[in-house]
This record gives structure tokens, C-alpha cells and sequence, in this order.
């Protein structure tokens, strides 16, 4: 402690450098896919065109404040007052000091502020980009539209594609949307190139979506319907996580968005408007289930077939199939939000809010964590869905007692639902 | 009533016998040990008091912040459940700001602001009294949550609809309102007296432009309490009527708007913001002239900076909400306001670094706590303004790019700062110092450790971390800077433990040293004319003040050269604690019972209502005796004017408040005490 | 020597005629108590404006205050309750001319005009339960029985602190010398009338 005033000083500019050094690295790390320094579009360089100078000026402030402490302490540095009776100039104001450090930051401010006021309006504006994609065989001019919702603790995309512009006026009640033509979880499709609308709403609490290196976060609110945008530059997959704490398993409510040409996206669409086709032998017991009749599968039936009778028993009044349990078929009470559409599910490979994958590296099925999920979520993901007082709603997946060889026979039906997304996609969105 | 309740006549300290014609509401006569200390009206004492329990809850809020580094140190962390998790960093947030940082500065206000004004108590003892033992209670109350069921895992601003009873169905947010409530009366009714006190007390010739600069940034703070707890204690009671009687003000389904919540608690917890900072504020101001043989510099624009921080702070509460879709051009606006906030900051900060130009540093440990906390307050200061871009902060809001920039505005600009007060005024509170040697290995320690901590947590937020998050995945990069935010939380563990056994050792050690004297520093405001301790009548006689550094000017003038000399010395100018005969405040045990009665009404509303029954009564009951109580003794001779009021006992909340007069029997029986 | 610098200043202190700013502690306290107060009313106050017209969802349509309020009714009682101002003025004005029976008369009249203000408030309340508007039916009418409700406790406080002026009169304890205490009683009393002003105007007379 013999000098403990050039220690203060030394360490205050190693921080920055280890800061600095810090935000160098991240740049560097090839992994860091949320990293919010390395835009990959238009909307993410504006913010990012914004903050750099002002990270700058704020460690050229720091620089000179520091410094200043620094040099002051060593040159004005005493040891002791003992025996010290010379007292150094009692200068106890200078006013137009004063009003000259009251103004420069404030030149500085207003400089700031009007690049941010720039930058803010043009983030907040929308273009007219219309977009010609085929719907069922119909040519439609589309102006890519996406309403986002939230829930505990996954994500809901609901594409609108009949031509008619939806904006966030035309959405009254998150618990009640118009039917949309495709209902996704987890991923978010979009074209390249298009600046592409959200609205952003929640069906529960609030949650905030949030794709890094696409554009800066938005909350979605339960009621409220706020406008956002997302664009990106190339094809590619984009990691995103909930911002805004939503409860017990805020942390595993995680999200991508797929970025593809629009040629890829036609194709995407065309396979996602699909209905789910079943074959034969699932065909006769999906009438009668429609027409609410519902068969008795035999022991001795397929594995497939077993398992639609488990999926129709206990977990269709959630889950919705599109062909199957949909809003159309006859006494339909099931409205869609209360857990993901599962239509295509085998085109998504993530799900569980996008914490675990459905295929393995090598392109195969990961049947294992599926059965690891479906035999107890909550050892998964905390939740709040088992053992629940009267009138409280479940918050999450619950487990559902099944035996070993009803989820073998689920997964089954399950693996029926769409189909695989391509190796490309499994390797670039595989997650932990 | 009173300022100095009437007087008494007894020796300071003396145990003395009067008859007790009221029985059990003649007030005590102090005395001894505990007694003492729960009935103890002294503004000194309630200080100690303040100061003792807030580094207690320190360590409570710390152990929480611990659990959570340890939690995070690798990926995919596997030491808490995600319950837990949300508890503890809901319980380390709620600890800290309103269980430590906000009773230590309470604990600097209480002992240092009737000192430096030079008055002998504050204008109400008993409420003083009331509002520490409220509070402690309220404290409690929050933690018993532990034992009860989980705390609050809400988060510390709780939003709704996650806060209400359908997705947070525990007892856990009703700890967390009623808590708040009552912690929020304890802080009403002691900023109003505090205010007073300020306004009121101050002695002949302490003009409020000659007040010390920490006294007039603590009275800004209690503005900002009196005004911005009513905000919060409205969203309270909205969501406490939402989660106990079904009421509708968070239901979205019922057509509420959740954006209502974040609103009113960022209308409080702005200015909470200032809270917290302007206590700092103020006592680096007193450590900097001092360490430096200076005035202050700028007096005039350190003072009407820190005012201006106070009116601008209440126009920048939607900058938390940029991202919550409150629509452009409010955040437009809320961005430029925030901006601008920046600039009286800066003038402070320019203040002190000209106050250091020119002048004879001399590095105590409270002066490097003080350059320290400028420089970490620094750091959260800009960090600030890159918020304050709202496109900017749409990709660093909720992140721990965040975290990083209020724990460095709280923990740099106001832990160190409040650190560097204990080691200044020790010697004047306890009457030995901190060792210097270890209050500097204790400042290097903290020092590292916070940056340690928080200074990777810049570099994790940018790279996408966010906040509140109970695990992380491996791979986008947050391994290292983890693991080394989690050691340094430790280190700054360790720098608390070196600072626990440094008052340990001073304390042993005192005995054997030679008393610090009244100003062991060469300090300027009027506390360090009075002997160390500080005599429970403070003054032996009020000081006429005749310029600002009041203290300073009677050991200095000037010479024909305008330099400066020595005009008395230290013991020729100070007061040496011997006038008898000071007419104090009496003790009183009634602010206690006031205050045991509001959080059983708390839990008997959660729990079971025969609880509230008994709550209320005993509330009731301490509120009624306290308004019976005599003022002081009760055959002393007034003389003059009986227009005595007993304190009244404000309770904010449901407006209950200035209980009326004493005299005899007359009690405003504003029951009430809780809600 | 000292001793008496003491005692001077205690006297100062303790008589409240010495007080920095002239104003005493206690009426001091309670203008900043009551700047306190102007935010929690204006806390109150926001919620309700911005949740007045918001029936909850579906097509039942629940209703909302201002479909059943009887403003002519409320007008009355608002008047009432403005009328108690000017009878706690006269009670002050009674007690400084030290005519005990005129402000024990004044101080009940002051009460009473309040009881009445709050009979009628429960007799509103009542009627909205009956029409169907309750505490929980929606955000609107949630928003309304909170502020009004705070308002009406206000009120019911200031009633309890003017009975004990009475009571105090009654005993003989209320002198001229007690003057501030029913003076700070009354800020306290016009103030609760002033918000209720602004609570009236707010409800009845602001169309939705």
C-alpha cells in the first residue's frame, strides 16, 4: 500500500482493455450464434452502424475520466497532512468552467440523439414488398406478414397467405386468431431478401422475441399486438432466445429463424400447406374419429395405428393435427395455442420450445429424447402441468402416464407427420 | 411534536425515578442493553441500528448472488432447480435495493443529517423510530418467505400478468407486495421526517445554500421517496387486490393492460434509481474535499446538479420499456430525455475531478473508495447513454449487458461510495477507526472483484446472454466469461469477509490505540466539531453558522496573502461532550408495537384472518398508546404552549396520517397501521 | 453558559416558533405528506382513466360504472361533502375566537356532512352491485371501487381525526392554543374535498 494511488488509475484502463479485448473475442468466436455484434442483415447493421460510434465516444469518456483521475492522483498525491500546513489554492468554483462542461455534454448529447432519432424511425418503418408466392395452386401477391405469439414456453407462427394484407389492427384476441394457413412452433420460416412483418402477441405472460443478429427484441404482450420487423441478408439459421422472464422455464424457451431463398420458401410453403396424409391403414380410423365415431383399435395393429388411438385419447384435446383433429372436423372444440401444431412435425427439427432435436447429427430420427420428453417433460423442462390444484390451468406439457409401449407406438404415428427438413438444416440448426 | 420532545429533567444518561402515574405509558427512561436499544428514539442510535441490519441483509442478498454464480459458472448448470433459481434472483434483487443499499443510506441519513445541520434529533424521534423498526419488520416479513412456501420468483419488478395468482400461484409475490408495502411505509414516513428535519431544524445561520453537500443530495433522495413510493404503493395494492380478491387490473383476458404495472413501477423505480445513487453522490462529495485540503468545487452546480437529476429522473421511466411496444414515438421522446439526464451526471463528475485539481490527495481508504467509485460509477454511466439509444437498447435491454451496467452504477457508484462512508465517519459513529492497512486490502479486493463480475457481463450481454436465464447452452460462447464473472463473486465475497474481520480487529484493537479525537480526518462539516462518539445530545451548544465548511472555517482563515492558517486548533474549536442538563427525546416502546402489528396482518391476509385480527389490534392498540403516551415526563412544567401533537403516524397508504393531539386522551385513532 | 445556549435553543425548537422555515413540524409534515398523497391519487386516477370503458371480452359485455351511475345523485353528495369544507373552516375560525361550543358544533357538523358523503358512497356502491357492476366484473369497474374506495377511506380517516377533535373539545383540551392541530386537521379535510373534485370531474363529468 506504500502507492496506492497509480494502482487505482492502472486498473480502470486494463478493464476497458479487458473489454475490449472481450468484445474482440466474441467478434472472433465462430459459435456465437446470438452474438448481436455480428449482424447478418440490414435492420441488425443500422442498430449496430448506431451503437459502434457511440461505444466509441462512451471509451474516449471513460478514457478521459479515468486519465483524469489517474494523472490527478499522481501528481497531486500526499502521503500525509501531518506536520503540513500549507494548504493548497482554495479555488472553490469557476462558473464559466461550469457552463462550459455543462454544455459540451450536452453538444455531445444532441449529436448522439439525433443519429439515434434517425436510426430509431427508420428500424420502426415498414416498406410495401409484396412478394409472389403460390398458395394450392393459386398465385397470391403476399406482403410477408408473420403474427408471433408467445406462450410459456415456446413460440407459435401463424402465416396468413390468402392474399388478404392481416395487420396488427385486424387482431383483436390472441385467444381467439383467425385460422391461419400455416401454424408452426419453434422455427421461423422466411424468405431472404424480403423485409418481413411481425406482430407480436402472447397468449399468457409476457415473453420477448428476439433473434440477435437479425434485429433487436420486441416483447410480445398478452393483448397488445406489436409491430416488429426481421430481414435477413442470406440463407442461414439464426438463433434466438426469450428476453423477458416468463416464468419457471424462461431459460428453455428458445427459438431459430430459418432463413431460405424464396425459391426454398415456395417449396416450404408448398409442403407445410399439405395436409397430413395417412395412409390406409390410418385413413379408415381417422373418418370415423372426424365423424365422431371413434374406432377400436385392435392389439395386433400396426405401431402407427396404436399410436393415433393413444394421440386421439391423450393428446388431441391440445394438439392439433391438420386433417385430423383440426377446427373442421365435426364437434371440434380444441382451439390451437394451448400446445404446438404437430402437421408437420417431422419438418421441424427442434422442439420442446426448441431445446432438444428431433434428429440426430447423421440425419436419423432422435427417438430417444422424444421418448425422454413424452415420458416425463417435466424432468426435461420444468413446468407446471401435473398434480395441479382444481381450475388451474396446466403450464407446459404434462406427463401423461403413458407405458413404455404406448410412446413407442406414438412416436410412431408421429414419425408420420411430414417429413425431413434435409441433413443441411439438421447440422445448421442442431441445438446445445 | 417535537423536534426535541420536551425537556426532560435528567442528566443525559442518568437512570433516574419519576412516578409512573400513567403506568405503562409513561415512557421509559432508556437504560440499558436491549432495552436501550428497542426503545431508543436517538437518532444515532436508530442509525447504528439501520446500518447493522443492512450489512446483515447484505450478506443474505450476497449468499443469493453466490448461489447464482455458482449456478451459471458452466453451461447447462445443474445446481438449483429453475424454481429456486427464479426465487433467489428475485429474493438478491429485492435484498439488495431495498433491504441494503437503501436502508445503509437511511443509516447515513439518520446519524449524519441532524449532525451536519447541527440540530440534536430529527424533527420526529418517535416516527424516526417507527420507520426502522417498520421496516426491520417488513425485512423480516419478506424473508420469512423462505420458510414459508419459496420467495417471490417474479423477478424484482414483478411484471404482471407473470405476477398474478394464475401463473404465480404461491404465497411467494404476496411476500413480495405486502413486503414492499410495508418496507414502502417505513421509507414514507421516514423521508417525510427526514424532510422536515432538513427543512426545519437547521441551526442558526445554516442557510440551506451553506447545508454540506451530502445533506442536500439526501434531501433530494427523500423528495424523490416521498414522491415516487405513493406510485408503487398504488401498483402494490392494484396487484394485491388482483391476487386476493380477483379484481381485474392484470387480467388481459379481461381486457387489462399489462403495460399499466410496468408504468407505475417504472414511475417509482426511476427515481429508485436516484434513490440509490444520490446518498453515494452526496458522501463522495464530503470525501473528496476532504482528502483533498479543498472546498468543494462548484458548491452551487454540485448542488442544483443533483436537484436537476432529481426533477429529470421522473421523466425517463418508459427508457425500461423501449422494447414493450409503448410505440415509437414515446420511446422517441423517453430516448432524448434519457440522454439528457446525462448531462447534470457529468457535471458532478467533472466537480469532483476539478476538486481533486490542484489539490493535496492523500489516499485514505475512504478517499480510494470514493476515486474508486467515480471511476466504476464512470463505467455504469456511459454504459447508460448506449441504452439511452433506444435502437440500440432493443438488442441490450433484458441482456446481461444490463446487468452489467446497473451493477456498476449500483454496486460502483453506490456500494464503494457507501463503503468509503463507513471507513470516513467510523471513527466519529464508534469512536476508534477502521484499520487502514486492511480497509485498503479490503478496497483493492472489492475493487477486482466487481470487475471481475460484472465487467465480463458487458462482453456476454452483447454476445446474446440474456438476463435471468437459471441455464445456458454450450456453444454460443458464454463458457469463459461465466466462469469468470463466478470467481469474481467470490473474490467479492472475500473483500466482504476482510472488511467483516477488519471491524472485528479495530474493534479489539481500539483500546490499545490513542482515540481518533473529534476529526481524526481534518474534515469540514460540523459532525467533527463534536467528540467522537458522538454524545447522545450531539451539540454541547447549537453552532452558529456563519459559511459553508462551517467546521473548517473555525480551524482556518486566511492571512493577508490569502493563504490559509490554522486560526484554532482541533480541541480549541471542537465541543467536548460535557454540557448536563441536555433535554432529550424520551424513549418510547410503542413505534416497536406499532410496527410487530403489520406484517401479522400481512400474513393473516395470505394465511389464516385471525392473524390480521391480532395484527390490527396490536397496531391499533400501539397506535392509540402512543398517542396517550405523555410527551416526555409527565409532571414536567411546559410552560409553554400544550399544542403538542403526538407524531403523527402517517400511514401513506390508506391515508391515515397526522394523528392529532395528545394533550390528554385525544387520539386520532387512525388504526389502520397496515393495510 | 452553555446550559442556557441549550436551553435557548430547545425552546426555539420545541415552541416550533423558531423553525428554519417558520412553518411548524407538524404542518410542515403534513404539507409534504399531502404532496405525497397528490401521487397516490394520481396513481389512482391514471389506472381508471385508462381502464374506464373496458368491459372485459366476449360478447357479454359486462357492464361498466358509467352505464348505471346516477350522477345527480353523486352531484349531491359531492356538494355535501364541499359543503363540510366550509364548516371546518368555520370550526377553525370558532376555536381561534375561543368559542368552545361553536367549534364543537362545527366539528360535528363536519363529521357529519362527511358521514354522509360516505352513507351516500355505500349506497352507490350498493346499487352498482345490485346493477350488476361489482369489484371483480372488469378492469372499469375494478379501476372505480379502488379509487373511489381510497378516496372514501380518506374520508373516513378524516372523520375519526375530527371526532377526536371533539372529543378533545368536549374534555376541555381543545384551546385556542391547540389551534394549528385543527388547522392541520383541516388541510388535511380540504384536501380530501379538493381530490374528490378532481375524482368527480374525472368519472361522472368526462364522457367516456
Amino acid at each position: 500500500m506504500s502507492d496506492p494511488v497509480t494502482k487505482p488509475r492502472r486498473r480502470v484502463p486494463r478493464l476497458g482493455f479487458v473489454l475490449l479485448l472481450g468484445l474482440v473475442l466474441a467478434g472472433c468466436a465462430s459459435d456465437a450464434e446470438l452474438d448481436t455484434l455480428q449482424p447478418r442483415s440490414g435492420v441488425a447493421d443500422e442498430i449496430y452502424d448506431l451503437a459502434l460510434p457511440v461505444f466509441i465516444i462512451a471509451g474516449v469518456v471513460l478514457t478521459l475520466v479515468c486519465g483524469a483521475v489517474l494523472y490527478l492522483g499522481i501528481k497531486n498525491r500526499v502521503a500525509t497532512y501531518e506536520g503540513d500546513d500549507e494548504f493548497p489554492e482554495q479555488i472553490s468554483h469557476n462558473n464559466s468552467l461550469e457552463i462550459a462542461w455543462t454544455i459540451a455534454p450536452a453538444i455531445v448529447m444532441a449529436v448522439i440523439a439525433v443519429l439515434t432519432l434517425q436510426t430509431h424511425f427508420s428500424i420502426n418503418s415498414t416498406e410495401a414488398n409484396a412478394m409472389t408466392i403460390e398458395v394450392a395452386g393459386e398465385t397470391v401477391e403476399w406482403e410477408p406478414t408473420i403474427v408471433v405469439v408467445g406462450q410459456q414456453w415456446w413460440w407459435e407462427f401463424r402465416y396468413y397467405l390468402d392474399g388478404t394484407q392481416i395487420t396488427a389492427d385486424d387482431l383483436e384476441n390472441p385467444w381467439d386468431l383467425p385460422p391461419a394457413d400455416i401454424v408452426t412452433s419453434g422455427q421461423l420460416a422466411i424468405p431472404t431478401g424480403e423485409e418481413v412483418e411481425l406482430i407480436v402477441t402472447s397468449r399468457d405472460v409476457i415473453h420477448s422475441f428476439w433473434i440477435p443478429q437479425l434485429n433487436g427484441k420486441r416483447d410480445a404482450v398478452p393483448g397488445r399486438f406489436s409491430p416488429w420487423k426481421i430481414e435477413a441478408d442470406d440463407p442461414g439459421v439464426y438463433f434466438g432466445q426469450c428476453t423477458e422472464f416468463c416464468g419457471l422455464s424462461h431459460s428453455r424457451m428458445r427459438m431459430q429463424t430459418i432463413a431460405m431463398t424464396p425459391s426454398d420458401f415456395q417449396d416450404w410453403i408448398d409442403m407445410q400447406m399439405a395436409p397430413a396424409s395417412f395412409d390406409d391403414e390410418l385413413q379408415p380410423y381417422v373418418d370415423a374419429f372426424r365423424a365422431g365415431e371413434p374406432a377400436t383399435v385392435p392389439d395386433d395393429a400396426s405401431a402407427a395405428l396404436r399410436g393415433l388411438d393413444v394421440f386421439a385419447g391423450q393428446c388431441a384435446s391440445c394438439h392439433l393435427v391438420n386433417g385430423f383433429n383440426d377446427l373442421t372436423y365435426d364437434g371440434a372444440e380444441t382451439v390451437s395455442g394451448s400446445a404446438p401444431n404437430l402437421t408437420n412435425l417431422m419438418s421441424n427439427t427442434t422442439f420442446a420450445g426448441g431445446i432438444l432435436n428431433l434428429y440426430n447429427p447423421d440425419g436419423s430420427f432422435n427417438r430417444d429424447d422424444l421418448a425422454r420428453w413424452i415420458r416425463d417433460p417435466a424432468a426435461v423442462k420444468d413446468n407446471r402441468a401435473d398434480d395441479l390444484p382444481d381450475g388451474e390451468m396446466p403450464r407446459g406439457m404434462p406427463d401423461r402416464n403413458l407405458t413404455e409401449r404406448q410412446i413407442d407406438d406414438v412416436i410412431a404415428f408421429l414419425e408420420t407427420l411430414g417429413s425431413s427438413p434435409g441433413d443441411e438444416i439438421i447440422l445448421a440448426t442442431e441445438v446445445e | 411534536m417535537a423536534i426535541i420532545e420536551e425537556p426532560l429533567a435528567l442528566e443525559t444518561g442518568s437512570p433516574g425515578t419519576v412516578d409512573q402515574p400513567l403506568g405503562m405509558l409513561t415512557r421509559p427512561k432508556g437504560g440499558n442493553g436491549w432495552r436501550d436499544w428497542v426503545s431508543t428514539v436517538d437518532h444515532k442510535k436508530i442509525g447504528i441500528m439501520y446500518g447493522v441490519a443492512a450489512m446483515f441483509f447484505f450478506v443474505v442478498g450476497g449468499i443469493e448472488a453466490l448461489l447464482i454464480r455458482v449456478q451459471l459458472a458452466v453451461p447447462d448448470g445443474q445446481v438449483l432447480s429453475a424454481g429456486l433459481y427464479n426465487q433467489l434472483f428475485t429474493m438478491h434483487g429485492v435484498t439488495m435495493v431495498f433491504l441494503f443499499i437503501m436502508p445503509l443510506a437511511a443509516a447515513f441519513a439518520n446519524y449524519l443529517i441532524p449532525l451536519q445541520i447541527g440540530a440534536r434529533d430529527v424533527a420526529f424521534p418517535r416516527l424516526n423510530a417507527l420507520s426502522f423498526w417498520i421496516w426491520i419488520s417488513g425485512a423480516v416479513f419478506v424473508n420469512s418467505s423462505w420458510f414459508l412456501g419459496g420467495g417471490a420468483d417474479c423477478g424484482w419488478f414483478c411484471y404482471s400478468p407473470n405476477s398474478g395468482v394464475t401463473f404465480s400461484p404461491g404465497n411467494g409475490v404476496d411476500f413480495y407486495v405486502f413486503g414492499l408495502l410495508i418496507a414502502g411505509i417505513a421509507s414514507m414516513v421516514s423521508s417525510i421526517n427526514l424532510i422536515v428535519t432538513v427543512l426545519n431544524m437547521r441551526a442558526p445561520g445554516m442557510h440551506l445554500f451553506r447545508m454540506p453537500v451530502l445533506t442536500w443530495m439526501l434531501l433530494v433522495t427523500q423528495f424523490l421517496l416521498v414522491f415516487a413510493l405513493p406510485v408503487i404503493t398504488v401498483a402494490l395494492f392494484l396487484l394485491m387486490f388482483d391476487r386476493l380478491f380477483d379484481s381485474q387490473f392484470f387480467n388481459p383476458e379481461a381486457g387489462a393492460d399489462p403495460l399499466l404495472w410496468q408504468n407505475l413501477f417504472w414511475i417509482f423505480g426511476h427515481p429508485e434509481v436516484y434513490i440509490i445513487i444520490l446518498p453515494s453522490f452526496g458522501i463522495i462529495s464530503e470525501i473528496i474535499p476532504t482528502f483533498s485540503r479543498k472546498p468543494i468545487f462548484g458548491y452551487s452546480f454540485m448542488v442544483f446538479s443533483g436537484i436537476a437529476i432529481g426533477f429529470m429522473g421522473w421523466g425517463v421511466w418508459a427508457h425500461h420499456m423501449f422494447v414493450s411496444g409503448i410505440g415509437p414515438m414515446s420511446v422517441a421522446a423517453f430516448s432524448l430525455s434519457t440522454m439528457f439526464i446525462a448531462v447534470p451526471t457529468g457535471v458532478k463528475i467533472l466537480n469532483w475531478l476539478a476538486t481533486m485539481w490542484g489539490g493535496k490527495l492523500r489516499f485514505s481508504t475512504a478517499m480510494l473508495f470514493a476515486v474508486g467509485s467515480i471511476a466504476m460509477f464512470t463505467i455504469g454511466g456511459v454504459s447508460g447513454v448506449t441504452h439511452a439509444l433506444a435502437p440500440a437498447d432493443t438488442q441490450q435491454t433484458d441482456t446481461y449487458y444490463i446487468v452489467a451496467h446497473f451493477h456498476y452504477v449500483i454496486f460502483g457508484g453506490g456500494v464503494l461510495g457507501l463503503m468509503g462512508g463507513a471507513y470516513f465517519w467510523w471513527p466519529k459513529i464508534f469512536g476508534h477507526m477502521l484499520d487502514e492497512t486492511w480497509g485498503k486490502v479490503h478496497f483493492w479486493v472489492m475493487l477486482i472483484g466487481m470487475n471481475l463480475t460484472f465487467g465480463p457481463m458487458h462482453v456476454l450481454g452483447l454476445q446474446g446472454m440474456s438476463r435471468r436465464i437459471d441455464t445456458y447452452a454450450a456453444g454460443f460462447g458464454f463458457e469463459a466469461w461465466n466462469m469468470v464473472a463466478t470467481i469474481g463473486s467470490f473474490v467479492i465475497a472475500f473483500a466482504v469477509l476482510i472488511f467483516f474481520v477488519n471491524v472485528y480487529r479495530s474493534y479489539k484493537a481500539a483500546p490499545s490505540l490513542p482515540a481518533p479525537g473529534p476529526d481524526p480526518w481534518d474534515a469540514r462539516s460540523l459532525e467533527w466539531m463534536v467528540p467522537s462518539p458522538t454524545p447522545e445530545h450531539n451539540f454541547d451548544e447549537i453552532p452558529v453558522v456563519e459559511s459553508e465548511d462551517e467546521w473548517w472555517h473555525r480551524k482556518y482563515g486566511y492571512d493577508e496573502d490569502n493563504r490559509v492558517v490554522r486560526i484554532a486548533t482541533i480541541e480549541e474549536a471542537a465541543q467536548d461532550g460535557s454540557a448536563v442538563g441536555v433535554h432529550l427525546p424520551a424513549p418510547s416502546f410503542w413505534p416497536l408495537v406499532v410496527a410487530v402489528g403489520m406484517p401479522l396482518i400481512a400474513y393473516g391476509l395470505m394465511f389464516t384472518l385471525w392473524l390480521t385480527v391480532v395484527g390490527g389490534a396490536l397496531t391499533a392498540f400501539g397506535l392509540y398508546s402512543w398517542a396517550l403516551e405523555p410527551v416526555d415526563d409527565p409532571d414536567a412544567d411546559h410552560g409553554h404552549g400544550d399544542g403538542h401533537h403526538g407524531d403523527g403516524d402517517d400511514d401513506h397508504d390508506d391515508g391515515g396520517d397526522t394523528d392529532e393531539p395528545t394533550m390528554a386522551g385525544v387520539t386520532a385513532g387512525d388504526d389502520a397501521g397496515g393495510e | 453558559m452553555a446550559t442556557a445556549t441549550v436551553d435557548t435553543a430547545l425552546d426555539t425548537a420545541h415552541e416550533d416558533h423558531g423553525s428554519s422555515t417558520g412553518i411548524s413540524n407538524t404542518k410542515l409534515a403534513m404539507w409534504v405528506f399531502l404532496g405525497s398523497e397528490c401521487l397516490l391519487f394520481g396513481g389512482l386516477i391514471s389506472t381508471y382513466l385508462l381502464y374506464k370503458t373496458r368491459r372485459g371480452p366476449g360478447p357479454t359485455n359486462l357492464a361498466i360504472p358509467t352505464d348505471v351511475f346516477d350522477i345527480p345523485f353523486t352531484s349531491v353528495s359531492s356538494f355535501v361533502l364541499l359543503m363540510s369544507s366550509l364548516t371546518m373552516v368555520l370550526a377553525l375560525s370558532a376555536l381561534t375566537r375561543g368559542d368552545n361550543a361553536a367549534t364543537r358544533t362545527w366539528l360535528l357538523a363536519t363529521a357529519t356532512l362527511g358521514g354522509v358523503f360516505i352513507g351516500g358512497q355505500v349506497y352507490e356502491f350498493t346499487t352498482f352491485l345490485r346493477e350488476g357492476v361489482g369489484f371483480t366484473s372488469n378492469p372499469a369497474s375494478s379501476a372505480f371501487f379502488t379509487l373511489t374506495g381510497f378516496h372514501g377511506v380518506h374520508v373516513s380517516m378524516g372523520i375519526l381525526m375530527l371526532m377526536s377533535l371533539y372529543v378533545a373539545s368536549v374534555q376541555g383540551n381543545l384551546t385556542p392554543k391547540n389551534t394549528e392541530t385543527v388547522e392541520i386537521v383541516g388541510l388535511y379535510w380540504h384536501f380530501v374535498d379538493v381530490v374528490w373534485i378532481f375524482i368527480f370531474t374525472v368519472i361522472y363529468l368526462i364522457p367516456a
